[in-house]
């Protein structure tokens, strides 16, 4: 199997792209709504349960799903956990052959399946194009990666006996996804479980099943066995009957920090017959902070800082929502911001010149309003883009707070909304300080130009992903593996050389090889 | 040719030139090692940031950490000092030291500062074309700002230029008048919305504020010459000059000036482009072309490379090269249609183009040579020498604002494949001024 690379984003700048992008929008907008079925066992069932909408146009349904049932999902697990023994008995290579073909699929699709994203989660293009190419990512990167896993590492060896360590798949996967990477993150826990030979059982986010369909779709034309993955749209209680299940081994979960909680809260019960332990590979949210040294490139920090805190309206894990900065350049950085703040264009995700797109839902906005509200009364200054699209979207003007007091809500929780506290300090000493009192650890960034600096804040950062001198945004498979530490979950690093330890256990086999006492 | 090339290739005896050889020397010892290189350029890079000498020392020792012998950097300082405690010396040195690079590089902090120094190049032959430095824009302030010190510029340009000898030589070619007061723009500078995705964006904010300008140059009989820059804001720069030299309002004025980066690819198909509006736009005043290899190869390759993208540029020096030359040629061919500006410090370069002029009769006043401060400064005594026009590319701004600008020049100055970094490292002339 050849090395793995990363697909090719496209070239937006690039008036062909653009164009081609925009055709493929207009043909999915002509067929309307998308019918998304309840999937088991390569049989769909479709009655209209609930809809997705387009968050910039609520009005215009994306998608209308079938609502799985308690009784679904029980059938939907007893059928992977029958298909288990013949998948896992796959080799490696096998499937990840099935994974490479399904990449292909959507590498065929990708002019559709960005305008999908784009309609159904308000995903820029931009990003919504990147989200197309990490789902192709994660499809070859667990695919190689499950090959060379299934050789088992070096043990040591001595006269007499033979000593191997093999990972085997473990048994029916539940995948919960969420709806902000639509494609990514659903594939990628996916991929991670079927490369490793697991069954899969898939509960798309509510807001976005037609991704999820198309995901289904694409491992379905790769030759996928149709036991092997059952795509189940549907609320939250898919998700807990899932949890809940006693053959369901393993939980792989991104999402809100509550919900997280919650199913390892549950995952840890054993039912009465269960005879094993459920892991949970859990990926919750973020409390993100850049610092900003005084010997910082402020031409460089502005757009990075604006891209990591706005981009995507902040929906992003990964997302900035903290700056700390140096007291010496605050001011200065300060007027900078507010005045390049002026610059987003708040907008609809289909023009290619909106920076920042609405919110997902009316509830998101709602929270993000409250917590703006809070800040302010507290004392914080605010600064806000002031031009606002018309319309009935969840657009949320970008907002910048000032000032606010340490125990406020914008500085202390996650806000997945584009909101950026900032926060003079007297050097990076305090601003690590405060990095560390945080429960999160998930992204972080630091601008500085001194390479001792860099060390210093590398050398003693709890987040799991550190930026030097960039955005905290835009994860690559292989290259950034991702995942953050403390609160922020257990199931790192997406995209990363450990992350399919997470979906198989080791069995290590001894074997005395004296007979007679030879050693042949 | 070759001839031509030797010309403008003899080494230069006057004390000036033995300094800039000296120091060019120096540049080539440290471009030589490729972490006394780094630790150089972020040092000049980080400069500005750095509050006190105290500071700057504490930077200069971390970028040397690790470096077994900083010998060659330390001969940049003004004294020698042991190459050995660079790392504990003061940052006093290193301060000077990066002051006096930009001084190599930058006319002057302000247009006031930077009379004396133009004036001074007006008097030895050549003539120049101003560079306002800046911060990036990000803001609407910034680029509303930076538009008023182009328009102060031009203003204050033209009354020092009032006051310049009249040189005959420089300030007509066969179709007619060339003005004195030529200023260089950069459109990102004008407006913080170049969006790669969204060219319109960019293009509808910085309409306005260039049209402006061009309306004072054209008051002024002066020239206004827009940069070109990255890739991503390529097609929305030639859009916008293209559009707006169609305006009825311009017919007849200002002169007006776009770059072409042979290093691109498609500049073929790009000079056509131009060429072809140019021609519709039935201007009295033709447009000025400055033809370039392109200073955003890196930038170009990196990015291309980060996200999978095929290299907008070429990736083999020579083919820059030749591409180069096939557009001189094109562009030569296109006099009286196009004015032509050939900007390089590569004497083979320079020499093909000047020869290929004489041989399709064009005089000597019918093209220029255009060159850097500070990196083509033996090519323009020779230049004017040869009787032909040398215009050069004077920056001026403060400290903060140049040293980007300073970290390109030095970076370009001693990456393997220029020109001017193999000769002074001891490169037979006659190898480097064969075909490419
Ligand atoms: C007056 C003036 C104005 C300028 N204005 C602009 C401008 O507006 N925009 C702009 O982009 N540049 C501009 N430049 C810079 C110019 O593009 C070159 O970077 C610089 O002049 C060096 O080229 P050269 O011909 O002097 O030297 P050479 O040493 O002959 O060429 C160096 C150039 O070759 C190219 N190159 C280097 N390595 C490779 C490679 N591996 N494969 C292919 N090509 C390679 C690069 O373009 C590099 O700059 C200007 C230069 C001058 C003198």
């Amino acid at each position: 199997m050849t090395r793995f690379v990363n697909e090719s984003v496209l070239e937006l700048r690039r008036a062909v792209e653009r164009e081609r992008l925009a055709a493929a929008l207009a043909e999915l907008d002509r067929r309307g709504p998308i019918e998304v079925p309840t999937v088991i066992g390569g049989e769909r069932r479709f009655a209209p349960g609930f809809d997705s909408v387009d968050p910039g146009d609520p009005g215009r349904v994306v998608a209308r799903a079938n609502a799985t049932t308690p009784a679904e999902v029980a059938t939907a697990v007893a059928g992977a956990a029958a298909a288990a023994g013949d998948w896992r008995a796959t080799p490696a290579e096998e499937r990840a052959a099935i994974l490479a073909r399904a990449a292909g699929e959507l590498r065929r699709r990708r002019y559709e399946l960005a305008a999908l994203a784009v309609r159904e989660c308000a995903k820029p293009w931009a990003e919504a194009d990147a989200d197309v190419c990490e789902a192709i990512d994660f499809l070859e990167y667990y695919g190689w990666r499950a090959v060379e896993l299934e050789a088992g590492p070096e043990l040591i060896q001595l006269p007499g006996e033979r000593n191997t360590l093999h990972y085997r798949g473990r048994g029916v996967a539940a995948v919960i996804a969420p709806w902000n990477f639509p494609l990514a993150i659903p594939i990628g826990m996916s991929a991670a479980a079927l490369a490793t030979g697991n069954p899969v059982c898939l509960k798309p986010a509510e807001q976005s099943p037609a991704c999820a369909l198309a995901l289904y779709e694409a491992l379905e034309a790769a030759g996928l066995p149709a036991g092997v993955l059952s795509l189940l749209p549907g609320e939250g209680e898919v998700g807990a009957e899932l949890v809940g299940h006693p053959d369901v081994q393993t939980i792989a979960f991104t999402g809100s920090g509550a919900v997280g909680l919650e199913i390892i809260r549950r995952a840890a019960a054993v039912a009465p017959g269960q005879r094993h332990l459920k892991r949970t590979v859990v990926e919750m949210g973020g409390k993100n902070a850049i610092i900003v040294d005084a010997d910082a490139d402020l031409d460089d920090v502005v757009p990075a800082v604006l891209a990591s805190a706005f981009g995507f309206a902040g929906q992003k894990c990964s997302a900035a929502s903290r700056l700390l900065v140096h007291e010496r350049v605050a001011d200065h950085l300060r007027e900078r911001l507010e005045g390049a703040l002026e610059t987003m264009l708040v907008g609809q995700a289909e023009d290619f010149g909106t920076d920042v797109p609405p919110l997902i839902e009316a509830a998101s906005r709602q929270r993000a309003e409250e917590i703006v509200a809070a800040a302010a009364a507290g004392g914080g200054e605010l600064a806000r883009v002031e031009a606002m699209p018309d319309g009935e979207g969840f657009f949320f003007a970008p907002t910048l707070v000032f000032g606010a007091p340490p125990e406020a809500r914008v500085i202390t929780e996650e806000i997945f909304g584009p909101v950026l506290s900032v926060e003079p300090v007297a050097g990076v000493e305090e601003a690590c300080e405060r990095v560390d009192a945080q429960a999160h650890a998930l992204t972080g960034g630091i601008f500085t130009r001194n390479p001792r600096t860099v060390a210093a804040v590398a050398a003693r950062t709890p987040v799991g992903n550190l930026y030097v001198n960039r955005g905290t945004t835009g994860a690559m498979v292989g290259r950034q593996p991702f995942g953050g530490n403390r609160l922020s979950g257990n199931g790192t690093k997406a995209g990363g050389p450990d992350y399919l330890l997470h979906f198989v256990d080791p069995v290590a086999v001894t074997e005395n090889t004296v007979r007679h006492g030879l050693a042949p | 040719m070759l001839e031509l090339g030797r010309r403008l290739g003899r080494r230069r005896a006057s004390a000036a030139a033995v300094k800039r050889a000296a120091n060019d020397r120096t540049m080539a010892l440290v471009a030589a090692d490729p972490e006394l290189r780094a630790a150089l350029f972020r040092l000049v890079d980080v400069a500005p940031a750095c509050r006190g000498n105290e500071e700057l020392r504490a930077h200069l020792a971390a970028y040397l950490e690790g470096i077994e012998d900083p010998g060659p950097l330390a001969s940049f300082g003004s004294r020698a000092i042991d190459s050995r405690a660079l790392g504990r010396a003061s940052g006093g040195v290193a301060a000077t030291m990066v002051r006096q690079m930009a001084k190599r590089f930058i006319v002057g902090e302000t247009i006031v500062d930077a009379a004396r120094p133009i004036e001074r190049i007006w008097r030895d032959g050549a003539t120049v074309t101003v560079d306002l430095l800046g911060e990036a824009t990000v803001t609407e302030e910034e680029g509303r700002a930076y538009a008023r010190r182009c328009d102060e510029a031009l203003v204050e340009l033209s009354r020092h230029a009032a006051g310049w000898a009249d040189r005959p030589a420089v300030e007509a070619d066969s179709i007619g008048p060339i003005p004195r007061v030529n200023l260089s723009v950069k459109v990102t500078a004008l407006t913080p919305l170049v969006r790669a995705a969204a060219p319109e964006r960019g293009r509808a904010d910085a309409v306005g504020r260039l049209r402006e300008l061009m309306r004072r140059a054209a008051g002024l009989g002066a020239h206004l010459h827009v940069d070109m820059e990255s890739m991503d804001s390529r097609e929305m720069i030639l859009d916008l000059v293209l559009d707006l030299l169609a305006e009825p309002e311009f017919a007849a004025g200002p002169s007006l000036g776009l770059v072409l980066q042979a290093y691109l690819r498609d500049s073929e198909e790009m000079l056509e482009r131009i060429l072809a509006r140019a021609a519709a736009a039935e201007r009295s005043v033709p447009l000025t072309i400055r033809l370039v290899k392109g200073a955003y190869w890196d930038h170009e390759t990196i990015e291309a490379a980060q996200h999978g993208w095929a290299p907008p540029v070429w990736t083999d020096k020579a083919d820059s090269d030749r591409c180069f030359e096939r557009l001189t040629r094109r562009l030569l061919d296109s006099y009286p249609l196009v004015r032509t500006a050939i900007a390089s410090h590569n004497l083979r370069s320079v020499a093909y183009a000047a020869a290929y002029a004489e041989q399709i009769g064009l005089g000597p006043a019918d093209f220029e040579i255009q060159v850097l401060r500070g990196l083509g400064d033996d090519l323009q005594e020779a230049v004017v020498e040869a009787g032909l026009r040398c215009r050069v590319y004077c920056p001026v701004g403060d400290m903060v604002s140049g040293m980007a600008y300073l970290v390109r020049r030095l970076l370009e100055n001693t990456s393997n494949a220029s020109f001017l970094a193999s000769r002074a490292s001891g490169s037979d002339l006659d190898a480097l001024l064969g075909r490419p």
